[in-house]
Parts: C-alpha cells; sequence; structure tokens
C-alpha cells in the first residue's frame, strides 16, 4: 500500500488505480467482519451486473445468501450516507443478487490442484464451512462432519423459515460444496468416531467449529415439565415441520433474538397469548429493535424486568410462573449482574414456558480425549486458533462470544488461515491490521448531495404474516435494487492528486461541484469529502488527477472494446449517463439501434474532451453523449459541465476541417429507454448526414 | 506566469507536413495552468492530429508526453517517449521550452505548438491579462503597481494619450486606460506627487537593447564552474 503522497513513480508500480482503494477504506467494509467490498458490489450492482456483485461478496462472505436475509448489517450501521439522508439498504441489495444468482451464477475459485493434507472440520455452520472452505481453496481437503442431517448449522437448522427460508441456506452450502468441500451430515463427532480417531484416519489438522449447541435451562422448580421448552429443540422442531405443542398461554424467558424467534415462532404456531419475559428493560435487551418492534406487530407482548423463581404446576399442567422484581441488570462495571426484590413476586398466568436464555456449547466430544476445557469453554488460544491439542483449532461460537453468522464466517476463514500456517510448518500470525478508515461527511458536503429517499422492503402486514411460517419481507424489485444502490456515495473511490503533476492551478479547486479541493503546495483533495464525481479529472490539465476507483484509461479501453464488437458499416460511440436506466441497458442486453454501441456510466461528470476525441480516433465515426439534465444527475453541474465539453469537442473537429455534428449532445438520459433512443436515433441522422 | 494560446491548426499541420511521427510535448509549468500546455491539451492535440492526418490522408501519426519544465535540463529525465524517437517534436511549451529544448536535443527539430503571449495573471476563471512585458526596468513604484509599459497600448511612461476615452482605450473601446488607471490609483494613495517628479529616460538598453538577456547568481555559478 502507498503511504502518503501519491507520485507518478507510485502510479507506475500499480497493475491499475484501484489498487489505490487499499488506501482507505469505507467505514462499511470495515464494519463488516469479514471486510466485505461493499463499495465495489454496490457498483456492480447499480451497474446491473448482479453476477459481478456476488463473485466480489462471496470473496469475503460463503454465506452471502444467508447474510442477505438475516444478517445484523453493520456495514449498514456504518454507512456514511446516514449523514447526508438514510443508510444504504445493503443488506437487501446483497439479498437480492445472492438469491437472483443462486448457487450456479456465481464463480467458483476451486483450484485445479487440491492435494495438500486432508483436514476434518467438525460443524457445518457458518463458521466451519467458511473454514472448510479457505482451506478448499488453498488446496487443501477438507471434510465436514455435521450432527445434524443437513448441513448449514444454525440458519439450516434452528432460525425460523419466516426470517430464512431452507432453500436460501442451500444456495450458500452447495457453493461452497462446488469448491471441494466434503460434507458428511448425520455424524456426531465423540460418538463412536473421536477426534483422535479422525487424526488416525489421515487428517492432519481438526477445525472444531461446533458452535453453541445446547440451550441453557434454569434450575428452578418444575423446569423439567413437558411443556417446558428449551429453544434450541423447540426451534429446530419447527424448523424441521414439526409443530410443538404451544398451548394457548406461552412465556418464553429471555430477551434476546433467540427468545423472539421463540416467541414469534409461537405466535405462527397458534398460541393465543405470548409473553417474553426478561430480566431487562426495553433499552438494556440484546434483542435488535428490529426484532422487537415486528414481534410486537405481531402481538408478542413484554414483561420487563422480571426473573423466574418458579413454574406453579397444578393437577399436572403449568398454569403459570412465580417471577420476581428485577432492581438491576447489570453493575456498575457493566458486568451481567441481575439483583431481585424477592417481596415483589407476581404470578404470571401461561400453559407453555419456552426457555431462551442462552446457549452454551456441547463439550461431548472432547470425553475420553485429550482436550481440555474451563468451566465449560474449549481452551484456546485466540490468535492462533489452537487448543491444548496441536493440529486442533477452534472457531465459531463454541470459542468466540456469541455473534452472527457474518461473524462466524470471519472466525472460521481466520482460522484456515491459522490451518494453513501450521501445516505449512510455520508459526501461526495472523495479521488482521486493516487500511484507515474514512471519516464521516463533513455537514457542508452533505449539504450538496442530491438526496434520494431509501427503499422500503415490501413486508406482509403482522396479521398476514403471523399465521404462517412463510417469509414475510419480500426481494425487492430489479427497479428499486438498482436505485438503491446508485444511492451508494462510493465513499473512498474519489480523486487522487499526483503531486509531482500538479501545477497549482487551481481548475480542481474552481471546477468542484461540493467545493472540496484546497490547493496548499499542490491542489489537495480529502477522501472524507470527496464525491468521486470525476469533475475535476476531467477538467485537470495536467492529468494530475486519477480516480481509485477505477483505471485511468477504463472508458478508452471499454470504447475499442465496444466498436471492434460493432459491424461493419458506420460505428457510433453513444456515451449515456446511467444513473437512471434499467439493468439491460446497462448491461447491454436491451436491442441495440444499429450500428450504435451504448456505453453506461453512472453520470457524464468524468467524461472529457480527450475521451470524447480518442472515440473518433479509436474509429467511431460519430460520438453522442446523453447526460442527465441539471438536478437529475447524481452529481452537480454535470449538465453544464458536460455541454460545454461537447461544445468544446466540437469546435476543435471544426478547426481541423472535421464536421462538428460528429459529436452530439443529448440530455435526456433521465426520461427512460424510448425517449434515450430517440434522441440517439437523431443524433445518429445528425452525424451522418454531416 | 507565462501565458501562451495554441496556434491554429491549419499552421501546425503545415509545420507538421514534412514529418511522419510526431510527439507532442507538454510543459507542466506555466503553460498548463493557462490550461494551453498541459499534458490533457498535449493529449487532446495529439487526437486532433491523428483524427486529421486520416481525414486528410496524411502519413502522420502523434503521440504525447510532458515534463515538468521545459527550461531546464534535469526534467528530461522525466520523458517516458524519447524525442530521438520522433521526427520532429511539437513543443507546446512557451517559447522559452521550444527554445531550450531544441538546444538539448540538437538532432530533433523542436516546433513551436503554441504562441507565447504575456507575462499575465488570472483575472478571472479561464481568463488571463497581460501585467507585465518584461522591460528590465521595473517602475511600478511610481505607477502604483500599473503596469504602463504592460497595460498601456503605447507602452507611454508620460501618459495618459490624446486616445483615452471615457476611461477606455482607443486602441479596444474595452480595454481600460492605464493612465488613467495609475492616475486614480495613485490618487486613492495620496501619491499623485509621484507624477510631478522628473525622471529620467528610461533605459530600454535593459529591454532588448542590448541583445539576449542573462542572469548570473555568482553563488551558485561560481560553486559548478
Amino acid at each position: 500500500m502507498i503511504d502518503g503522497d501519491l507520485t507518478t513513480r507510485d502510479l507506475a508500480r500499480l497493475k491499475s488505480t484501484a489498487e489505490l482503494m487499499a488506501r482507505e477504506w469505507a467505514p462499511c467494509r470495515n464494519g463488516c467482519p469479514v471486510h466485505a467490498d461493499v463499495r465495489a458490489y454496490l457498483q456492480c450492482i447499480a451497474e446491473g451486473d448482479w453476477r459481478a456483485a456476488i463473485d466480489v461478496i462471496r470473496e469475503q462472505l460463503p454465506f452471502a445468501a444467508v447474510c442477505g436475509r438475516v444478517c445484523h448489517h453493520p456495514c449498514e450501521d456504518n454507512c456514511r450516507r446516514q449523514d447526508v439522508d438514510e443508510r444504504v439498504a445493503i443488506r437487501e441489495l446483497k439479498r437480492f443478487v445472492a438469491e437472483t444468482q443462486g448457487a450456479t451464477g456465481c464463480t467458483v475459485n476451486k483450484p485445479k490442484k487440491q492435494d495438500k493434507a486432508r483436514v476434518a472440520v467438525i460443524g457445518a455452520g457458518p463458521a466451519g464451512l467458511s473454514a472448510a472452505l479457505e482451506l478448499a481453496k488453498l488446496g487443501y481437503r477438507p471434510t465436514v462432519f455435521e450432527k445434524a442431517s443437513v448441513a448449514g448449522g444454525i440458519p439450516a437448522t434452528t432460525i425460523p423459515r419466516y426470517r430464512l427460508p431452507l432453500e436460501v441456506v442451500r444456495i450458500d452450502v452447495d457453493w461452497i460444496c462446488a469448491h471441494g468441500v466434503e460434507i458428511v451430515t448425520g455424524v456426531e463427532i465423540g460418538k463412536g468416531k473421536t477426534i483422535a480417531r479422525l487424526r488416525g484416519d489421515g487428517f492432519e489438522a481438526v477445525v472444531i467449529a461446533t458452535g453453541l449447541a445446547s440451550s441453557r435451562s434454569l434450575p428452578i422448580p418444575n423446569a423439567d415439565h413437558k411443556d417446558v421448552h428449551l429453544v434450541l429443540d423447540f426451534l429446530q422442531a419447527v424448523s424441521a415441520g414439526e409443530a410443538p405443542n404451544v398451548g394457548q398461554n406461552v412465556l418464553v424467558i429471555g430477551g434476546g433474538n433467540v427468545a423472539m424467534d421463540a416467541a414469534r415462532s409461537a405466535v405462527r404456531l397458534g398460541a393465543k397469548t405470548v409473553r417474553a419475559m426478561c430480566l431487562e428493560n426495553e433499552e438494556e435487551m440484546p434483542a435488535w429493535s428490529w426484532e422487537q418492534e415486528e414481534a410486537r406487530d405481531e402481538g408478542v407482548e413484554f414483561i420487563h424486568r422480571r426473573g423466574p423463581v418458579e413454574i406453579i404446576v397444578k393437577d399436572g399442567k403449568i398454569v403459570g410462573m412465580k417471577a420476581r422484581r428485577v432492581t438491576r441488570v447489570f453493575n456498575e462495571q457493566k458486568k451481567f449482574d441481575p439483583q431481585y426484590d424477592d417481596s415483589d413476586v407476581i404470578d404470571v398466568a401461561c400453559d407453555t414456558v419456552i426457555f431462551a436464555i442462552g446457549q452454551m456449547a456441547d463439550l461431548g466430544f472432547i470425553e475420553g480425549g485429550e482436550l481440555a476445557a474451563e468451566r465449560g469453554r474449549l481452551t484456546y488460544t485466540a490468535a492462533t486458533h489452537e487448543t491444548s491439542v496441536a493440529g486442533v483449532f477452534a472457531c465459531g461460537e463454541i470459542v468466540t462470544p456469541p455473534g452472527s453468522v457474518v461473524e462466524a464466517c470471519a472466525s472460521g476463514r481466520r482460522c484456515a488461515k491459522a490451518v494453513d500456517q501450521f501445516l505449512s510448518g510455520k508459526s501461526i500470525q495472523i495479521d488482521d491490521s486493516t487500511p484507515p478508515v474514512i471519516d464521516t461527511i463533513p455537514e457542508a458536503t452533505a449539504e450538496k448531495v442530491l438526496k434520494v429517499d431509501r427503499v422500503t422492503v415490501p413486508t406482509d402486514a403482522a396479521e398476514k404474516r403471523k399465521t404462517n411460517f412463510e417469509q414475510f419481507e419480500h426481494t425487492l424489485d430489479e427497479a428499486a435494487v438498482l436505485r438503491e444502490a446508485r444511492r451508494c456515495m462510493g465513499c473512498g473511490g474519489g480523486a487522487e492528486v499526483i503531486v509531482d503533476k500538479c501545477a497549482a492551478c487551481l481548475t480542481c479547486l474552481r471546477v468542484c461541484p461540493f467545493d472540496i479541493p484546497v490547493v496548499t503546495d499542490v491542489a489537495r483533495i480529502e477522501s472524507d469529502k470527496c464525491q468521486a464525481c470525476g469533475i475535476c479529472i476531467a477538467e485537470c490539465p495536467a492529468n494530475a488527477i486519477v480516480p481509485r476507483s477505477r483505471a485511468v484509461d477504463e472508458l478508452v479501453r471499454r470504447t475499442a472494446a465496444a466498436l471492434a464488437k460493432t459491424p461493419k458499416g458506420k460505428k457510433i460511440i453513444a456515451y449515456i449517463g446511467g444513473f437512471r436506466c434499467t439493468a439491460d441497458e446497462w448491461m447491454g442486453r436491451s436491442e441495440p439501434i444499429p450500428g450504435v454501441a451504448e456505453l453506461y456510466h453512472a453520470s457524464t461528470s468524468r467524461l472529457g474532451v480527450p475521451e470524447l476525441l480518442h472515440a473518433l480516433e479509436a474509429g467511431a465515426d460519430g460520438v453522442v453523449v446523453v447526460s442527465c439534465p441539471d438536478g437529475t444527475d447524481r452529481y452537480p453541474t454535470t449538465a453544464t459541465r458536460t455541454k460545454k465539453r461537447v461544445e468544446q469537442a466540437r469546435e476543435l473537429l471544426g478547426e481541423i476541417g472535421l464536421s462538428p455534428e460528429k459529436v452530439q449532445l443529448a440530455e435526456t438520459a433521465d426520461k427512460g429507454r424510448d425517449a434515450v433512443r430517440e434522441a440517439i436515433r437523431e443524433a445518429v441522422v445528425k452525424i451522418t448526414e454531416e | 506566469m507565462i501565458v501562451a494560446e495554441r496556434k491554429p491548426m491549419d499552421e501546425i499541420l503545415e509545420m507538421l507536413a514534412p514529418y511522419k511521427k510526431v510527439l507532442v510535448l507538454a510543459c507542466g509549468s506555466c503553460v498548463t495552468v493557462c490550461l494551453t500546455g498541459g499534458e490533457k491539451q498535449a493529449e487532446e492535440l495529439a487526437s486532433m492530429l491523428n483524427l486529421a492526418a486520416r481525414a486528410k490522408g496524411l502519413d502522420l501519426h502523434a503521440d504525447f508526453d510532458c515534463i515538468t519544465r521545459q527550461c531546464d535540463r534535469e526534467f528530461i529525465e522525466n520523458l517516458t517517449k524519447q524525442p530521438a524517437d520522433y521526427d520532429a517534436v511539437l513543443s507546446i511549451a512557451c517559447g522559452v521550452g521550444v527554445g531550450f529544448m531544441s538546444e538539448l536535443f540538437p538532432d530533433t527539430p523542436f516546433l513551436p505548438g503554441l504562441n507565447t503571449t504575456f507575462y499575465g495573471a488570472n483575472v478571472a476563471d479561464g481568463v488571463w491579462a497581460e501585467y507585465c512585458h518584461g522591460c528590465g526596468d521595473c517602475v511600478l513604484a511610481w505607477t502604483g503597481g500599473i503596469c504602463p509599459i504592460a497595460r498601456c497600448s503605447k507602452s507611454l511612461l508620460n501618459g495618459s494619450c490624446g486616445g483615452t476615452n471615457q476611461g477606455k482605450c482607443e486602441v479596444d473601446p474595452d480595454m481600460d486606460c492605464a493612465w488613467l488607471k495609475i492616475y486614480q490609483r495613485l490618487e486613492s494613495l495620496g501619491q499623485l506627487d509621484n507624477l510631478r517628479k522628473l525622471r529620467p529616460p528610461k533605459d530600454w538598453s535593459k529591454d532588448r537593447g542590448k541583445g539576449v538577456r542573462r542572469l548570473t547568481h555568482k553563488e551558485l555559478s561560481e560553486l559548478e564552474s
């Protein structure tokens, strides 16, 4: 990575200026546990290139489809757009491309040779499969042993189907398997097959990724009643299509996301009343706010600050729960340390109880072996993923704090690096460093950014959704996906000044519609402000500004390729501001006008005079520029700039005795396909009449 | 800063008529700042030459390059294309650059792509105006900072002339009369006395009267010798 000022020499060493993206990360990427390149895949989506988008996502995130449904989306929480209007709906966009492309519509990077060591992975959840995938990509031969009859872990067996249909989990599992990951289901390690035996069977390393497979219970009277469910058993039965008896009046104990799953599942199973009782008040509850809200909409009631004392049983049936008041949940050090007022005890009526107070590791597999454990947790070194036995590693929730799918993926991927280093005979050292992160967008800049409303996800009303386990949040349609992806500001993809070329001429400062460049010794363009419109790049007389997110000659190369594909005869290049076009148009799937090659860009802001001339030089008989009028383009002043550049190009052509009509401008890019085609047709007539 | 403007394309094409392979060479200093001789202008000019060649059936191909300054020999190390590989170089530096490069590359013709016009300042976005003539004997101290040589059409030292008209110059009705400006400026500075003082004739030998002018900093030049 190049630190500090960028020089011509630095630039010459890069394969592409896109490598400059590594100089700083946008906070969306930084916040993502696997550091998915959010900006890059949103750009692909904005261009309608679903395939490229899912490939970018899957480079870091094996469980792309699952995360498209259930991720707690730290990317969105960190989205800089929230200081302009609202954060980009990144998860919904991921969901669209992951499910549109399925398991077969994404690239499989299986190495030609997979002849390195065999590695056993225990547990086919997000952590285990992520580790196995990375090992397979490195040429190892991983075999994943899964206790359940289906691969995918908690997403496949436990998360309610209304949030995550099984076929969505299968997309990720099938794609992972296509890399040469072997999964053996229905095998519980420890029962019959021990870790020691695995190593004897030729596995040179073992990865334990069994997660938190057991539900916690409470040692209170009648906790063993048949109508008391443990949450994992309950949810797994529901997901398997069984309908556990929930009676009429359910009391869920717990305030986390799993408790919400249980409560909402109980509603769907037909319980008349479902209440969730937890120690915490509304603000302290660990469940995501949207989970609480959706549960409430479905009729789940909450009892806060109450702790269970005794399940009341009469005539063999549960009739209620004695619950005492909680005076505090956390102590001054913010550690979980509940205190109760035993003088304040109430009876909460119920006929079914579901304990959803947390999960714990099932350490059955270590029995009789050498692996050490302390207080119910596997002994483990976080930095290296090593357990107490050499060659046996651990990742995922069995060793990390409870988290979400994407965090398990991150842990699994990291663990694979450790296994690789171990099997390569190296000492295990994992570099977790990441580039610096771009700061929030200053208010003065945010004010100038075009405001676009965040998409609303089509959702079934609570009355409808609470009667079944069908998904109730629907996938966005294509138009909504494009509009939403185009809200991404491309943070960190903006302008870089090549300091030794800059003449401090001030042109960038004068043309920037966001008032960002300052000229000190040379022009300085701060990345936390730059909106990546490229107007300065097109205007800089020294060619001293380059975009981080695209190759400098990208447009020239695309133009040459498009001309090569256009049949013989008059060849016209149309450069279209694609901020409002469809995916088919951008991707060249719409019916072309004969002889016209259409090239789309987010905006015509970056299209300079040299590019217009280069198109003619490359063999085009004419160039049509279709821009969005100011106010509809994503960047201010683009239409005015574009018009001036077209005028200048026309003048230059006139000077060398060529017809200025070879370059035409239409300002209809915001008016839809018919208007754009009509404008291009009219322009073609003018060009060919010259 | 030195200001220059591109020569008409007809003239450039005529200059280049004897040559087949041409390098358009930009200069990253003054002419970049006034948007006529920067790398982008070289890129455009090379494109125009290639397009003109195709349209007119000429056997001509142009590439482009740029160095920081064409008036210092050290920067030629940064050339990415070598003048020796071309039949001619079309330099879009000021005349200084063209002349100096011609000395450094005696085997390659260096041709001027620009007309060097004046020493000027940026008076508005995209607009430059002449402020200095380089006469070698500066009088700005007593003319209120307004140069009568550069800004009076007749370079008068004791104006204004009879052609001043409502504050404008008879040469061009859009041009201010420099001497009226000088008077107004001195008046506002309370320095109108400056105009009453008798001054010796200006030493025009410091302009072009004694041929090629040189500047020698002894402290550096002696080190080098």
